[in-house]
Protein backbone atom coordinates (compact mmCIF):
# COMPACT_ATOMS: atom_id res chain seq x y z
CA UNK A 1 0.00 0.00 0.00
CA UNK A 2 2.75 2.41 0.95
CA UNK A 3 4.61 1.46 -2.20
CA UNK A 4 1.49 1.95 -4.30
CA UNK A 5 0.92 5.35 -2.71
CA UNK A 6 4.45 6.55 -3.29
CA UNK A 7 4.43 5.36 -6.90
CA UNK A 8 1.03 6.82 -7.66
CA UNK A 9 1.18 9.74 -5.25
CA UNK A 10 0.69 12.29 -8.00
CA UNK A 11 -2.24 10.45 -9.52
CA UNK A 12 -3.95 9.93 -6.16
CA UNK A 13 -3.40 13.57 -5.28
CA UNK A 14 -4.83 14.69 -8.63
CA UNK A 15 -7.81 12.35 -8.40
CA UNK A 16 -8.65 13.57 -4.89
CA UNK A 17 -8.75 17.17 -6.11
CA UNK A 18 -11.00 16.13 -8.98
CA UNK A 19 -13.37 14.23 -6.70
CA UNK A 20 -13.66 17.19 -4.33
CA UNK A 21 -14.24 19.70 -7.12
CA UNK A 22 -16.64 17.32 -8.85
CA UNK A 23 -18.70 17.05 -5.67
CA UNK A 24 -18.62 20.82 -5.21
CA UNK A 25 -19.90 21.29 -8.76
CA UNK A 26 -22.60 18.66 -8.28
CA UNK A 27 -23.92 20.00 -4.97
CA UNK A 28 -23.13 23.68 -5.59
CA UNK A 29 -26.55 25.03 -4.55
CA UNK A 30 -26.36 23.07 -1.28
CA UNK A 31 -22.79 24.05 -0.46
CA UNK A 32 -22.94 27.72 -1.36
CA UNK A 33 -24.59 29.82 1.36
CA UNK A 34 -25.93 32.31 -1.21
CA UNK A 35 -26.94 32.35 -4.87
CA UNK A 36 -24.03 33.22 -7.14
CA UNK A 37 -25.30 36.67 -8.11
CA UNK A 38 -27.14 37.67 -4.95
CA UNK A 39 -25.97 41.25 -4.39
CA UNK A 40 -25.45 42.67 -0.90
CA UNK A 41 -25.27 39.23 0.62
CA UNK A 42 -22.69 40.92 2.84
CA UNK A 43 -20.85 44.21 3.18
CA UNK A 44 -18.98 45.49 0.11
CA UNK A 45 -15.36 44.36 -0.37
CA UNK A 46 -15.15 42.58 2.95
CA UNK A 47 -11.99 40.53 3.46
CA UNK A 48 -12.23 36.75 4.04
CA UNK A 49 -13.89 35.98 7.36
CA UNK A 50 -15.82 33.15 9.00
CA UNK A 51 -19.09 34.34 7.44
CA UNK A 52 -17.55 35.01 4.01
CA UNK A 53 -14.62 32.60 3.67
CA UNK A 54 -13.46 34.05 0.32
CA UNK A 55 -14.52 37.62 1.08
CA UNK A 56 -17.09 39.68 -0.82
CA UNK A 57 -16.84 41.72 -4.02
CA UNK A 58 -17.69 45.33 -4.82
CA UNK A 59 -21.42 44.53 -4.99
CA UNK A 60 -21.32 42.62 -1.73
CA UNK A 61 -21.63 39.26 -3.48
CA UNK A 62 -20.23 36.33 -1.53
CA UNK A 63 -17.10 35.15 -3.36
CA UNK A 64 -17.27 31.68 -1.86
CA UNK A 65 -20.72 31.15 -3.36
CA UNK A 66 -19.54 32.54 -6.69
CA UNK A 67 -16.47 30.31 -6.83
CA UNK A 68 -18.55 27.26 -5.85
CA UNK A 69 -21.09 27.96 -8.60
CA UNK A 70 -18.19 28.62 -10.97
CA UNK A 71 -17.11 25.00 -10.55
CA UNK A 72 -20.26 24.01 -12.47
CA UNK A 73 -19.38 26.32 -15.34
CA UNK A 74 -15.84 24.96 -15.46
CA UNK A 75 -17.08 21.37 -15.58
CA UNK A 76 -19.58 22.37 -18.28
CA UNK A 77 -17.00 24.22 -20.38
CA UNK A 78 -14.40 21.45 -20.09
CA UNK A 79 -16.89 18.72 -20.98
CA UNK A 80 -18.42 20.43 -24.00
CA UNK A 81 -15.03 21.51 -25.36
CA UNK A 82 -13.68 18.00 -24.89
CA UNK A 83 -16.71 16.40 -26.57
CA UNK A 84 -16.31 18.70 -29.58
CA UNK A 85 -12.53 18.39 -29.84
CA UNK A 86 -12.24 14.71 -29.09
CA UNK A 87 -15.33 13.72 -31.08
CA UNK A 88 -14.48 15.62 -34.24
CA UNK A 89 -10.78 14.85 -33.86
CA UNK A 90 -11.48 11.12 -33.61
CA UNK A 91 -13.72 11.20 -36.70
CA UNK A 92 -11.15 13.11 -38.77
CA UNK A 93 -8.26 10.96 -37.49
CA UNK A 94 -10.15 7.72 -38.19
CA UNK A 95 -11.14 8.84 -41.67
CA UNK A 96 -7.62 10.01 -42.51
CA UNK A 97 -5.97 6.90 -41.09
CA UNK A 98 -8.43 4.51 -42.72
CA UNK A 99 -8.47 6.12 -46.14
CA UNK A 100 -5.97 5.08 -48.77
CA UNK A 101 -6.99 7.74 -51.24
CA UNK A 102 -6.37 11.45 -51.70
CA UNK A 103 -8.61 12.03 -48.67
CA UNK A 104 -5.84 10.98 -46.29
CA UNK A 105 -3.31 13.44 -47.68
CA UNK A 106 -5.86 16.20 -47.83
CA UNK A 107 -7.12 15.71 -44.26
CA UNK A 108 -3.66 15.38 -42.77
CA UNK A 109 -2.34 18.48 -44.54
CA UNK A 110 -5.27 20.52 -43.23
CA UNK A 111 -4.66 19.13 -39.73
CA UNK A 112 -0.93 19.89 -39.96
CA UNK A 113 -1.71 23.41 -41.07
CA UNK A 114 -4.01 24.03 -38.10
CA UNK A 115 -1.68 22.26 -35.71
CA UNK A 116 1.15 24.63 -36.48
CA UNK A 117 -0.83 27.50 -34.96
CA UNK A 118 -1.22 27.83 -31.20
CA UNK A 119 -4.63 26.58 -30.07
CA UNK A 120 -5.33 29.75 -28.14
CA UNK A 121 -4.84 31.83 -31.27
CA UNK A 122 -7.32 29.69 -33.22
CA UNK A 123 -9.80 29.97 -30.37
CA UNK A 124 -9.29 33.75 -30.21
CA UNK A 125 -9.83 34.11 -33.94
CA UNK A 126 -13.00 31.99 -33.84
CA UNK A 127 -14.46 33.90 -30.88
CA UNK A 128 -13.62 37.18 -32.60
CA UNK A 129 -15.86 36.23 -35.48
CA UNK A 130 -18.70 34.35 -33.78
CA UNK A 131 -18.89 36.82 -30.90
CA UNK A 132 -17.98 36.65 -27.23
CA UNK A 133 -20.07 34.38 -24.99
CA UNK A 134 -19.40 31.39 -22.79
CA UNK A 135 -21.02 29.02 -25.30
CA UNK A 136 -19.00 30.41 -28.19
CA UNK A 137 -15.82 30.27 -26.12
CA UNK A 138 -16.24 26.57 -25.44
CA UNK A 139 -17.11 25.83 -29.05
CA UNK A 140 -14.02 27.76 -30.15
CA UNK A 141 -11.79 26.03 -27.60
CA UNK A 142 -13.24 22.66 -28.63
CA UNK A 143 -12.55 23.34 -32.30
CA UNK A 144 -9.03 24.53 -31.53
CA UNK A 145 -8.20 21.13 -29.99
CA UNK A 146 -9.48 19.09 -32.96
CA UNK A 147 -6.07 18.96 -34.71
CA UNK A 148 -4.42 17.57 -31.58
CA UNK A 149 -6.95 14.74 -31.13
CA UNK A 150 -7.00 14.03 -34.86
CA UNK A 151 -3.24 13.55 -34.89
CA UNK A 152 -3.29 11.22 -31.90
CA UNK A 153 -6.08 9.15 -33.48
CA UNK A 154 -4.33 9.06 -36.83
CA UNK A 155 -1.04 7.88 -35.35
CA UNK A 156 -2.78 4.97 -33.60
CA UNK A 157 -4.96 4.06 -36.57
CA UNK A 158 -2.11 3.67 -39.03
CA UNK A 159 -0.45 1.21 -36.63
CA UNK A 160 -3.66 -0.70 -35.95
CA UNK A 161 -4.76 -1.05 -39.56
CA UNK A 162 -1.55 -2.91 -40.35
CA UNK A 163 -2.40 -5.65 -37.83
CA UNK A 164 -3.87 -9.02 -38.84
CA UNK A 165 -7.21 -8.54 -37.08
CA UNK A 166 -7.94 -5.60 -39.33
CA UNK A 167 -7.17 -7.63 -42.47
CA UNK A 168 -9.31 -10.49 -41.20
CA UNK A 169 -12.19 -8.08 -40.76
CA UNK A 170 -11.77 -6.89 -44.30
CA UNK A 171 -11.58 -10.44 -45.64
CA UNK A 172 -14.87 -11.44 -44.02
CA UNK A 173 -16.42 -8.49 -45.82
CA UNK A 174 -16.89 -5.81 -43.18
CA UNK A 175 -17.74 -2.43 -44.69
CA UNK A 176 -15.72 0.74 -44.17
CA UNK A 177 -17.97 2.06 -41.42
CA UNK A 178 -17.95 -1.26 -39.57
CA UNK A 179 -14.17 -1.50 -39.83
CA UNK A 180 -13.72 2.00 -38.48
CA UNK A 181 -16.25 1.83 -35.66
CA UNK A 182 -15.94 -1.77 -34.47
CA UNK A 183 -12.36 -2.63 -35.37
CA UNK A 184 -10.28 0.53 -35.17
CA UNK A 185 -12.16 2.74 -32.71
CA UNK A 186 -12.01 0.38 -29.70
CA UNK A 187 -8.23 0.26 -30.09
CA UNK A 188 -7.92 4.01 -30.41
CA UNK A 189 -10.01 4.72 -27.31
CA UNK A 190 -7.36 3.96 -24.65
CA UNK A 191 -4.98 6.47 -26.24
CA UNK A 192 -7.79 9.02 -26.53
CA UNK A 193 -8.76 8.61 -22.88
CA UNK A 194 -5.17 9.27 -21.82
CA UNK A 195 -4.73 12.40 -23.91
CA UNK A 196 -8.32 13.40 -23.13
CA UNK A 197 -7.33 14.14 -19.56
CA UNK A 198 -4.59 16.47 -20.77
CA UNK A 199 -7.03 17.91 -23.32
CA UNK A 200 -9.47 18.70 -20.54
CA UNK A 201 -6.88 20.77 -18.68
CA UNK A 202 -5.88 22.61 -21.87
CA UNK A 203 -9.53 23.37 -22.61
CA UNK A 204 -10.24 24.71 -19.12
CA UNK A 205 -7.14 26.88 -19.18
CA UNK A 206 -7.95 28.27 -22.62
CA UNK A 207 -11.60 28.95 -21.80
CA UNK A 208 -10.67 30.68 -18.55
CA UNK A 209 -8.14 32.75 -20.49
CA UNK A 210 -10.78 33.80 -23.01
CA UNK A 211 -13.18 34.75 -20.22
CA UNK A 212 -10.40 36.68 -18.52
CA UNK A 213 -9.90 38.67 -21.73
CA UNK A 214 -13.63 39.42 -21.79
CA UNK A 215 -14.16 37.15 -24.80
CA UNK A 216 -15.83 34.27 -22.95
CA UNK A 217 -18.30 34.25 -20.10
CA UNK A 218 -19.97 37.63 -19.66
CA UNK A 219 -20.90 39.25 -16.33
CA UNK A 220 -22.53 38.32 -14.03
CA UNK A 221 -21.63 34.67 -14.79
CA UNK A 222 -19.35 33.44 -11.98
CA UNK A 223 -16.89 31.82 -14.40
CA UNK A 224 -13.46 31.71 -12.74
CA UNK A 225 -11.60 33.53 -15.49
CA UNK A 226 -14.31 36.22 -15.58
CA UNK A 227 -14.15 36.55 -11.78
CA UNK A 228 -10.43 37.24 -12.08
CA UNK A 229 -11.05 39.92 -14.68
CA UNK A 230 -13.73 41.48 -12.43
CA UNK A 231 -11.44 41.50 -9.43
CA UNK A 232 -8.64 43.26 -11.28
CA UNK A 233 -10.03 46.74 -10.70
CA UNK A 234 -9.88 46.17 -6.93
CA UNK A 235 -6.53 44.44 -7.03
CA UNK A 236 -4.71 46.49 -4.43
CA UNK A 237 -7.44 46.85 -1.81
CA UNK A 238 -9.22 43.52 -2.33
CA UNK A 239 -6.66 40.92 -3.44
CA UNK A 240 -8.91 38.05 -2.28
CA UNK A 241 -11.09 38.69 -5.33
CA UNK A 242 -8.24 37.36 -7.46
CA UNK A 243 -6.61 34.82 -5.20
CA UNK A 244 -9.47 32.33 -4.89
CA UNK A 245 -10.78 32.09 -8.47
CA UNK A 246 -7.21 31.82 -9.77
CA UNK A 247 -6.33 29.18 -7.22
CA UNK A 248 -9.38 27.18 -8.30
CA UNK A 249 -8.38 27.24 -11.97
CA UNK A 250 -4.84 26.28 -11.02
CA UNK A 251 -5.96 23.33 -8.87
CA UNK A 252 -8.32 21.88 -11.50
CA UNK A 253 -5.76 22.16 -14.27
CA UNK A 254 -3.08 20.71 -12.01
CA UNK A 255 -5.31 17.77 -11.11
CA UNK A 256 -6.03 16.89 -14.74
CA UNK A 257 -2.35 17.23 -15.63
CA UNK A 258 -1.28 14.93 -12.78
CA UNK A 259 -3.88 12.30 -13.69
CA UNK A 260 -3.07 12.59 -17.39
CA UNK A 261 0.67 12.25 -16.76
CA UNK A 262 0.15 9.22 -14.54
CA UNK A 263 -2.06 7.57 -17.13
CA UNK A 264 0.29 8.14 -20.03
CA UNK A 265 3.16 6.86 -17.91
CA UNK A 266 1.14 3.79 -16.97
CA UNK A 267 0.03 2.95 -20.50
CA UNK A 268 3.32 3.72 -22.23
CA UNK A 269 5.96 1.25 -21.04
CA UNK A 270 8.69 3.29 -22.68
CA UNK A 271 7.92 6.22 -20.43
CA UNK A 272 7.64 4.03 -17.36
CA UNK A 273 11.10 2.73 -18.06
CA UNK A 274 12.34 6.29 -18.32
CA UNK A 275 11.52 7.11 -14.73
CA UNK B 1 -29.17 56.98 -36.90
CA UNK B 2 -29.48 60.68 -36.33
CA UNK B 3 -27.37 63.21 -38.12
CA UNK B 4 -26.33 60.79 -40.84
CA UNK B 5 -27.83 61.36 -44.27
CA UNK B 6 -28.75 58.40 -46.49
CA UNK B 7 -26.13 59.72 -48.93
CA UNK B 8 -23.42 59.38 -46.28
CA UNK B 9 -24.50 55.80 -45.51
CA UNK B 10 -24.49 55.01 -49.23
CA UNK B 11 -21.01 56.57 -49.59
CA UNK B 12 -19.69 54.50 -46.66
CA UNK B 13 -21.15 51.29 -48.12
CA UNK B 14 -19.53 52.08 -51.44
CA UNK B 15 -16.16 52.80 -49.80
CA UNK B 16 -16.23 49.52 -47.88
CA UNK B 17 -17.36 47.60 -50.94
CA UNK B 18 -20.40 46.24 -49.13
CA UNK B 19 -22.54 46.28 -52.28
CA UNK B 20 -20.54 43.48 -53.85
CA UNK B 21 -21.16 39.77 -53.30
CA UNK B 22 -19.23 38.21 -50.42
CA UNK B 23 -16.90 36.22 -52.64
CA UNK B 24 -15.88 39.35 -54.54
CA UNK B 25 -15.18 41.10 -51.24
CA UNK B 26 -13.03 38.16 -50.09
CA UNK B 27 -11.15 37.99 -53.37
CA UNK B 28 -10.53 41.74 -53.25
CA UNK B 29 -9.29 41.44 -49.66
CA UNK B 30 -6.78 38.78 -50.68
CA UNK B 31 -5.77 40.75 -53.77
CA UNK B 32 -5.12 43.87 -51.70
CA UNK B 33 -3.50 41.92 -48.88
CA UNK B 34 -0.83 40.41 -51.10
CA UNK B 35 0.04 43.95 -52.08
CA UNK B 36 0.41 44.88 -48.42
CA UNK B 37 -2.95 46.64 -48.06
CA UNK B 38 -4.96 45.09 -45.23
CA UNK B 39 -7.61 47.79 -45.25
CA UNK B 40 -8.24 50.41 -42.58
CA UNK B 41 -9.02 49.96 -38.91
CA UNK B 42 -12.66 50.67 -38.16
CA UNK B 43 -12.00 52.59 -34.96
CA UNK B 44 -9.09 54.86 -35.92
CA UNK B 45 -9.38 54.74 -39.75
CA UNK B 46 -5.63 54.15 -40.11
CA UNK B 47 -4.04 51.55 -42.41
CA UNK B 48 -4.12 48.19 -40.58
CA UNK B 49 -0.64 47.11 -41.58
CA UNK B 50 1.12 50.26 -40.40
CA UNK B 51 -0.91 50.28 -37.20
CA UNK B 52 0.03 46.68 -36.40
CA UNK B 53 3.67 47.05 -37.43
CA UNK B 54 4.03 49.98 -35.02
CA UNK B 55 3.15 47.57 -32.19
CA UNK B 56 5.33 44.74 -33.45
CA UNK B 57 8.60 45.79 -31.72
CA UNK B 58 6.92 45.76 -28.29
CA UNK B 59 5.62 42.24 -28.90
CA UNK B 60 8.94 40.95 -30.22
CA UNK B 61 10.83 42.45 -27.27
CA UNK B 62 8.50 40.70 -24.83
CA UNK B 63 8.64 37.36 -26.67
CA UNK B 64 12.41 37.47 -26.90
CA UNK B 65 12.97 38.30 -23.24
CA UNK B 66 10.31 35.80 -22.13
CA UNK B 67 11.90 33.08 -24.24
CA UNK B 68 15.32 34.06 -22.91
CA UNK B 69 14.17 33.70 -19.30
CA UNK B 70 12.35 30.43 -20.08
CA UNK B 71 15.49 28.94 -21.63
CA UNK B 72 17.79 30.25 -18.91
CA UNK B 73 15.67 28.59 -16.22
CA UNK B 74 14.22 25.57 -18.01
CA UNK B 75 17.26 24.24 -19.81
CA UNK B 76 19.60 23.75 -16.81
CA UNK B 77 16.79 22.38 -14.66
CA UNK B 78 15.70 19.90 -17.34
CA UNK B 79 19.30 18.83 -17.74
CA UNK B 80 19.69 18.43 -13.98
CA UNK B 81 16.52 16.33 -13.76
CA UNK B 82 17.57 14.05 -16.63
CA UNK B 83 21.02 13.57 -15.15
CA UNK B 84 19.54 12.58 -11.79
CA UNK B 85 16.72 10.59 -13.32
CA UNK B 86 14.54 8.83 -10.74
CA UNK B 87 16.21 10.44 -7.75
CA UNK B 88 14.54 12.89 -5.41
CA UNK B 89 15.97 15.90 -7.23
CA UNK B 90 14.34 14.72 -10.46
CA UNK B 91 11.02 14.02 -8.75
CA UNK B 92 11.02 17.40 -7.04
CA UNK B 93 11.90 19.29 -10.21
CA UNK B 94 9.27 17.46 -12.22
CA UNK B 95 6.61 18.12 -9.60
CA UNK B 96 7.48 21.83 -9.66
CA UNK B 97 7.29 21.79 -13.44
CA UNK B 98 3.78 20.28 -13.37
CA UNK B 99 2.83 23.14 -11.06
CA UNK B 100 4.30 25.55 -13.59
CA UNK B 101 2.49 23.99 -16.54
CA UNK B 102 -0.82 24.12 -14.68
CA UNK B 103 -0.38 27.77 -13.72
CA UNK B 104 -2.69 30.09 -15.67
CA UNK B 105 -0.36 32.77 -17.01
CA UNK B 106 -2.89 35.50 -16.27
CA UNK B 107 -3.13 34.45 -12.65
CA UNK B 108 0.63 34.19 -12.21
CA UNK B 109 0.95 37.64 -13.76
CA UNK B 110 -1.60 39.15 -11.39
CA UNK B 111 0.00 37.48 -8.38
CA UNK B 112 3.42 38.82 -9.39
CA UNK B 113 1.88 42.27 -9.77
CA UNK B 114 0.46 41.99 -6.27
CA UNK B 115 3.60 40.80 -4.57
CA UNK B 116 6.81 41.75 -6.37
CA UNK B 117 6.51 45.57 -6.51
CA UNK B 118 5.70 45.59 -2.78
CA UNK B 119 9.09 44.19 -1.93
CA UNK B 120 11.14 45.45 -4.86
CA UNK B 121 9.92 48.97 -5.36
CA UNK B 122 12.20 49.71 -8.32
CA UNK B 123 10.10 47.39 -10.49
CA UNK B 124 7.29 49.33 -12.10
CA UNK B 125 3.77 47.85 -11.99
CA UNK B 126 2.88 49.08 -15.45
CA UNK B 127 3.60 51.91 -17.80
CA UNK B 128 6.41 52.94 -20.07
CA UNK B 129 10.15 52.59 -19.82
CA UNK B 130 12.51 49.67 -20.24
CA UNK B 131 12.02 48.37 -16.67
CA UNK B 132 8.30 47.81 -17.22
CA UNK B 133 9.14 44.74 -19.30
CA UNK B 134 10.46 42.87 -16.24
CA UNK B 135 7.20 41.55 -14.83
CA UNK B 136 5.53 40.51 -18.11
CA UNK B 137 8.73 38.85 -19.31
CA UNK B 138 9.09 37.06 -15.98
CA UNK B 139 5.50 35.80 -16.15
CA UNK B 140 5.93 34.47 -19.66
CA UNK B 141 9.37 33.08 -18.86
CA UNK B 142 8.34 31.27 -15.68
CA UNK B 143 5.33 29.55 -17.25
CA UNK B 144 7.26 28.35 -20.28
CA UNK B 145 10.41 27.41 -18.37
CA UNK B 146 8.33 24.58 -16.91
CA UNK B 147 7.52 23.33 -20.42
CA UNK B 148 11.14 23.66 -21.52
CA UNK B 149 12.39 21.81 -18.42
CA UNK B 150 10.07 18.87 -19.09
CA UNK B 151 10.95 18.63 -22.76
CA UNK B 152 14.68 19.06 -22.17
CA UNK B 153 14.52 16.29 -19.60
CA UNK B 154 13.02 13.76 -22.00
CA UNK B 155 15.39 14.82 -24.80
CA UNK B 156 18.40 14.41 -22.52
CA UNK B 157 17.22 11.07 -21.19
CA UNK B 158 16.98 9.85 -24.77
CA UNK B 159 20.55 10.96 -25.49
CA UNK B 160 22.02 9.74 -22.20
CA UNK B 161 20.83 6.19 -22.91
CA UNK B 162 22.64 6.09 -26.28
CA UNK B 163 25.46 3.64 -26.80
CA UNK B 164 28.05 6.32 -27.55
CA UNK B 165 27.56 7.80 -24.09
CA UNK B 166 28.23 4.39 -22.53
CA UNK B 167 31.31 4.05 -24.75
CA UNK B 168 32.59 7.47 -23.77
CA UNK B 169 32.16 6.66 -20.10
CA UNK B 170 33.66 3.19 -20.53
CA UNK B 171 36.83 4.55 -22.02
CA UNK B 172 37.29 6.58 -18.86
CA UNK B 173 36.47 10.10 -19.99
CA UNK B 174 35.70 12.56 -17.29
CA UNK B 175 31.98 13.10 -16.73
CA UNK B 176 32.18 16.82 -17.60
CA UNK B 177 33.66 15.97 -21.00
CA UNK B 178 31.07 13.27 -21.68
CA UNK B 179 28.33 15.74 -20.88
CA UNK B 180 29.67 18.77 -22.72
CA UNK B 181 31.06 17.03 -25.83
CA UNK B 182 29.13 13.81 -26.27
CA UNK B 183 25.76 14.51 -24.77
CA UNK B 184 25.15 18.20 -25.28
CA UNK B 185 25.67 18.30 -29.03
CA UNK B 186 23.05 15.74 -30.05
CA UNK B 187 20.73 17.04 -27.34
CA UNK B 188 20.99 20.58 -28.68
CA UNK B 189 19.18 19.38 -31.81
CA UNK B 190 16.21 18.22 -29.78
CA UNK B 191 16.35 21.42 -27.81
CA UNK B 192 15.99 23.49 -30.97
CA UNK B 193 12.94 21.34 -31.73
CA UNK B 194 11.63 22.03 -28.24
CA UNK B 195 12.00 25.77 -28.68
CA UNK B 196 10.25 25.56 -32.02
CA UNK B 197 7.39 23.64 -30.42
CA UNK B 198 6.86 26.05 -27.58
CA UNK B 199 7.36 29.20 -29.62
CA UNK B 200 3.93 28.83 -31.16
CA UNK B 201 2.12 28.30 -27.89
CA UNK B 202 4.16 31.09 -26.37
CA UNK B 203 2.80 33.48 -28.98
CA UNK B 204 -0.64 32.47 -27.72
CA UNK B 205 0.34 33.02 -24.10
CA UNK B 206 1.81 36.33 -25.12
CA UNK B 207 -1.65 37.65 -26.00
CA UNK B 208 -2.86 37.00 -22.45
CA UNK B 209 0.25 38.34 -20.71
CA UNK B 210 0.20 41.56 -22.75
CA UNK B 211 -3.35 42.14 -21.58
CA UNK B 212 -2.56 41.46 -17.93
CA UNK B 213 0.17 44.08 -17.93
CA UNK B 214 -1.36 46.47 -20.49
CA UNK B 215 1.77 45.91 -22.56
CA UNK B 216 1.21 47.84 -25.76
CA UNK B 217 1.92 45.07 -28.22
CA UNK B 218 -0.02 43.18 -30.88
CA UNK B 219 -1.86 40.98 -28.40
CA UNK B 220 -3.28 43.95 -26.53
CA UNK B 221 -4.33 45.63 -29.76
CA UNK B 222 -5.93 42.41 -31.00
CA UNK B 223 -8.05 41.85 -27.90
CA UNK B 224 -9.17 45.49 -27.94
CA UNK B 225 -10.09 45.05 -31.60
CA UNK B 226 -12.02 41.88 -30.74
CA UNK B 227 -13.99 43.69 -28.05
CA UNK B 228 -14.73 46.52 -30.50
CA UNK B 229 -15.47 44.13 -33.39
CA UNK B 230 -12.81 45.83 -35.49
CA UNK B 231 -12.65 43.08 -38.09
CA UNK B 232 -9.96 44.45 -40.45
CA UNK B 233 -7.59 44.77 -37.46
CA UNK B 234 -8.41 41.24 -36.26
CA UNK B 235 -7.80 39.80 -39.73
CA UNK B 236 -4.52 41.68 -40.05
CA UNK B 237 -3.44 40.52 -36.60
CA UNK B 238 -4.10 36.86 -37.40
CA UNK B 239 -2.22 37.09 -40.68
CA UNK B 240 0.72 38.88 -39.07
CA UNK B 241 0.91 36.40 -36.17
CA UNK B 242 0.78 33.50 -38.62
CA UNK B 243 3.58 35.12 -40.63
CA UNK B 244 5.72 35.46 -37.49
CA UNK B 245 5.20 31.81 -36.55
CA UNK B 246 6.01 30.61 -40.07
CA UNK B 247 9.12 32.81 -40.22
CA UNK B 248 10.39 31.44 -36.93
CA UNK B 249 9.83 27.84 -38.09
CA UNK B 250 11.85 28.54 -41.22
CA UNK B 251 14.67 30.09 -39.19
CA UNK B 252 14.69 27.05 -36.90
CA UNK B 253 14.89 24.76 -39.92
CA UNK B 254 17.96 26.72 -41.03
CA UNK B 255 19.51 26.22 -37.60
CA UNK B 256 18.99 22.47 -37.98
CA UNK B 257 20.88 22.60 -41.21
CA UNK B 258 23.70 24.35 -39.45
CA UNK B 259 24.02 22.19 -36.32
CA UNK B 260 23.09 18.76 -37.69
CA UNK B 261 25.29 17.45 -40.51
CA UNK B 262 22.85 14.56 -41.11
CA UNK B 263 20.16 16.98 -42.28
CA UNK B 264 22.61 18.61 -44.70
CA UNK B 265 23.51 15.42 -46.52
CA UNK B 266 20.06 13.86 -46.32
Amino acid sequence: MAKFLSRYFNAVFGLSILVVIGLVALFAPHIAPYEADRIFAGPRLSPPSAAYPFGTDALGRDMFSRVVHGARLTAYVGTIALVIGLGAGAVVGLAAGYSRTWLRGFLMRVIDLLYSFPGLLIALALVAFIGPSLENAMIAVGISTIPFFARVTYSVVIVERAKPYFDSGRVIGAGSLRLMVFYLLPNVLPALIVVGSLGFSTAILAAAGLSFLGLGAQPPAPEWGALLADGRSYMTNAPWLMIFPGLSIFLVVLAFNLVGDAMSEHFDPRQRWKR
Amino acid sequence: MEGVTPEQIEEMRRQLGLGQPAWVQSALYVWHAIQGDFGHTIVGREPVLGFLLSRLPATLALTASGLGIAIAIGLPLGFLAAYNRGRWIDNTLMFISVLGISMPSFWLGLMLLLTVPVYLDFIPVAGEGPASIILPALTLGLVYSAVIARMTRSAMIEVLSEDFIRTARAKGLRETIVMSRHAFKPASISIVTVIGLIFGSMMGGQVIVENVFSWNGLGRVAVLAMQQRDYPTIQGFIILFAAIIVTVSVILDMIYLWIDPRVRTG
